[in-house]
């Protein structure tokens, strides 16, 4: 049969995103991932004073721009060699840990389900019950969400005065310095979203879900009680699995994450893994988990529109000299292609849960590979992993004595990075400082890592990867393969990269 | 008849949308149907295949579909060398688009700084512009001249991100037929008629020069800290942000995000001054009579506030 050619550009994806499908006999046999568009962001730090990155970075994504601020802190923290007191790690743990929670309901119910709903699966027997509490703008779990989530960022702008779009963490810690009574306010709007949550998207408590370690064990649940069935996260398995979406978008299985945030020095929280923080990072491949040394990232620009006489580069010597789109045609995207020691990985909660070893998805991977139903489980459960955290940091911040800030010296020479779990997975900011200026500043997304192109070797990146082999139902329109995509919760906005000066 | 609306983005972050959805009263969702708006295309959140969306743009722009309301969030990408392809459509560059549906518009609302005056990016060489403006010149994409079918210019609300009170307030008065007014920059004097630092809540510092030179303090952020808050137009401090808050409230100074220089070229977090009086006084007032205002002022100050005793 013959192989036809089909553009999609995806919305209700951050950004814009192109996918070249090659179709034969109703199966996708090659992609390319087009990031389309470009915002030169990277390129307008040069020559910036180094704390404009507090101000500039967050711009670059309107849904993570609390974890760009905390990378870009972070950066300035290490090359200034500023320490963040107790009560500072404490208020950035908070506030990038709300965005994380927020974002995963918003996706996983704002943009991932409404597919569900799509014409296509009406003759589903769950179809009905789809459309009710999906439909766009007007399924009943669609307007919690808004609802809730909306509520819930007011622990940002109480802590940190807005969301989106704020800068209050800066080297040395934060600067704003809440009273008790702002504490206060933000755990009872935790407490209301932890009710919500519960009651609503999990279908039980905490600690119930907390005891599920195998596939088994979340068949059991599913039939114990009416409540975990119906809940959202009851409903999407069993739609799910009718969709088949169990068996779909099958990628590398290669894993990154930077793992949770620093700790306090003083805390209960009790951390996995690794003291220094709250779960660890690391690099997974072939069923096991290695330490993540940074130094082993680079960015392969083979099919990105960029120029330069290496094929890849560490970010720290990263750069970003755009070419006219049209220049070369192994160059399609005007995504980077990120690597690991030269190889693809896929960043996100899946990432994080299969890194810090939770059972479940450690089991599923091996059993099944990572898979839309898993990418969205990972997403839709994690809220549930750091809501306890998140109350035990607010309640030590009322109690602590410790400060909010401290000072540093400047340096006006220096380098400095910083790594952060974001809503969608790694991220990374590198710095290098001259002369009181930025001479350099490169960053690394999520979704570079999800989204990439194909590398010198000729390697797909992980969606790429995960796309290949989809079957279609539809040619017109390839529904299944917006569901893979999605299922990396895509946000092209940070990805594509800004550049340039000189 | 429910009137139409479109809401693209350009060169975007996607900031616009999420503080939109900060929105209460109504909220985001309750939004179209208390305004009886009918959403053709939101990038962030419509279902429709790209052949849908195709079709929906031919009506437009053919006239068959009405087109009432244009929102853009993000900028206009013309880079590189005013080709718009930093930014492409699978139809072209998207900028082209923009320029289209906005000759077919009744209203079009520049939604945030990006689109209103270009932004992130207006000095560097992706050439982003705004609707109607390229920072402070008028001009952008559409020209100094256009006009929309309805006989206003491009009307700015700028903001990074535009608070979503004067999105939900612009869309309800061009729902209702109610005129707008529009002040500098066009932009809608409802919100942008008062200052940034009114309404804050280190005021009382302010009024006698209780002055920050560090993070992690209560004082006043204007005289070392680059707080834009008495120099700039916005709602923050009048309308609150999520309900609640602000930045200048928690500490951070405001980046004058409002402003057609928005991000400005010389550092943040420091304020740029002569005699350590700040060089750019608010608007209006003569440096000889602030600097004796403010020495007074000084002077004045209670113990309370010089020891920060405050519980603002």
């Amino acid at each position: 049969m013959e192989k036809i050619r089909k553009v999609i550009p995806l919305n209700r994806v951050e950004g814009d995103l192109e996918l070249h499908l090659e179709i034969e006999d109703n199966v996708v046999r090659d992609v390319r991932s087009v990031g389309t568009m470009y915002r030169g962001i990277e390129n307008l730090m040069s020559g910036r004073g180094p704390m404009d990155s507090l101000v500039i970075t967050p711009r670059i994504c309107g849904i993570c721009t609390t974890a760009h601020l905390n990378a870009a802190a972070k950066a300035l923290d290490m090359a200034y060699g500023a320490e963040v007191p107790d009560n500072a790690q404490r208020l950035r743990n908070v506030t990038l840990m709300v965005e994380q929670l927020q974002n995963d309901i918003r996706h996983a119910v704002l943009l991932f389900m409404p597919d569900l709903t799509h014409a296509t699966y009406a003759g589903q027997p769950l179809y009905g019950e789809a459309f009710r509490r999906y439909a766009v703008l007007k399924g009943e779990t669609t307007l919690q969400t808004v609802k809730e989530t909306k509520r819930l960022l007011e622990i940002i702008a109480i802590l940190g005065g807005q969301w989106p779009h704020s800068s209050f963490m800066v080297p040395g810690g934060v600067v704003s310095v809440p009273a008790a009574s702002d504490i206060i306010h933000c755990r009872h709007i935790l407490r209301n979203f932890r009710k919500w949550y519960e009651d609503r998207i999990l279908g039980c408590t905490l600690e119930v879900w907390g005891r599920i370690r195998s596939w088994d064990d979340v068949q059991a649940w599913l039939i114990a009680a009416p409540e975990h069935q119906n809940s959202d996260l009851g409903f999407f398995i069993r739609y799910g699995l009718d969709l088949g979406l169990a068996a779909m978008g099958q990628s590398h299985d290669t894993f990154i994450s930077c793992g949770g945030p620093d700790l306090p020095a003083r805390t209960e929280v009790v951390p996995e893994g690794d003291a220094h923080r709250f779960a660890p990072g690391g690099f997974y491949s072939a069923r096991r988990t290695m330490e993540m040394d940074p130094r082993n990232i680079s960015e392969d620009i083979a099919c990105a529109f960029f120029k330069d006489d290496v094929p890849a580069r560490h970010p720290y010597e990263g750069r970003t000299v755009p070419l006219d789109s049209e220049d070369d045609s192994q160059k399609y995207s005007w995504a980077k292609a990120p690597r690991y020691d030269g190889r693809p990985a896929e960043t996100g909660p899946l990432a994080d849960m299969v890194i810090s070893g939770k059972p479940l998805f450690v089991e599923q991977v091996e059993q099944r590979g990572a898979n839309v139903l898993l990418r969205q489980l990972a997403r839709l459960v994690r809220p549930a992993m750091i809501l306890p955290a998140v109350d035990q940091w607010l309640a030590e911040m009322a109690e602590s004595r410790s400060p909010f800030y401290q000072d540093y010296s400047k340096r006006i020479t220096s380098q400095g990075y910083g790594l952060v779990t974001a809503p969608r997975g790694f991220l990374g900011h590198w710095l290098t400082i001259e002369n009181g200026l930025i001479a350099n500043y490169q960053v690394i997304t999520p979704t570079a890592w999800n989204a990439s192109p194909r590398d010198s070797h000729g390697v797909r990146g992980p969606w790429e990867e995960a796309i290949v082999g989809t079957r279609i139902s539809n040619v017109q329109h390839p529904l299944e393969v917006e569901h893979v995509v999605r299922s990396f919760d895509p946000c092209l906005v940070c990805t594509v990269h800004a550049m340039q000066i000189s | 008849m429910a009137k139409t609306i479109y809401w693209i983005h350009g060169g975007s972050c996607g900031g616009d949308t999420w503080s939109l959805f900060n929105a209460d009263t109504p909220d985001f969702i309750e939004l179209f149907d208390f305004l009886g708006l009918d959403l053709l295309w939101h990038q962030s959140l419509s279902v429709r295949s790209t052949d849908e969306l195709q079709a929906l743009n031919d009506k437009i722009l053919s006239g068959e579909q009405q087109l009432d309301i244009l929102c853009l969030e993000g900028s206009v990408i013309h880079g590189p060398n005013g080709s718009g392809r930093f930014d492409m459509l699978p139809a072209g560059p998207k900028k082209d688009l923009i320029q289209a549906l906005a000759h077919k518009a009744q209203f079009v609302l520049a939604v945030g700084t990006c689109a209103s005056f270009g932004g992130i990016g207006a000095d560097s060489d992706i050439m982003a512009s705004g609707l109607q403006f390229t920072k402070w010149e008028m001009g952008g994409l559409l020209g100094q001249g256009f006009r929309t079918l309805s006989g206003y210019p491009v009307i700015n609300l700028p903001g990074c991100p535009c608070h979503c009170e004067v999105v939900v307030g612009t869309l309800s008065a061009v729902a209702a037929d109610m005129p707008l007014d529009l002040g500098h920059y066009n932009t809608p004097t409802n919100w942008y008629g008062v200052m940034v630092h009114q309404g804050c809540t280190r005021n009382e510092y302010h009024e006698y020069r209780v002055e920050e030179k560090k993070f992690g303090e209560r004082g006043c952020l204007f005289f070392y800290m680059g707080c834009h808050g008495p120099l700039v137009t916005g709602p923050c401090n009048k309308v609150l942000w999520n309900r609640r808050s602000s930045k200048t409230r928690v500490g951070v100074p405001c980046f004058g995000c409002t402003r057609p220089d928005f991000p400005q070229q010389y550092p943040f977090f420091q304020t740029r001054n002569i005699e350590g009086i700040p060089i750019e006084l608010p608007d209006g007032v003569s440096r000889a009579h602030y600097m004796a205002y403010k020495g007074m002022a000084a002077a004045a100050a209670p113990k309370r506030l010089i020891k920060r005793k405050t519980g603002i």
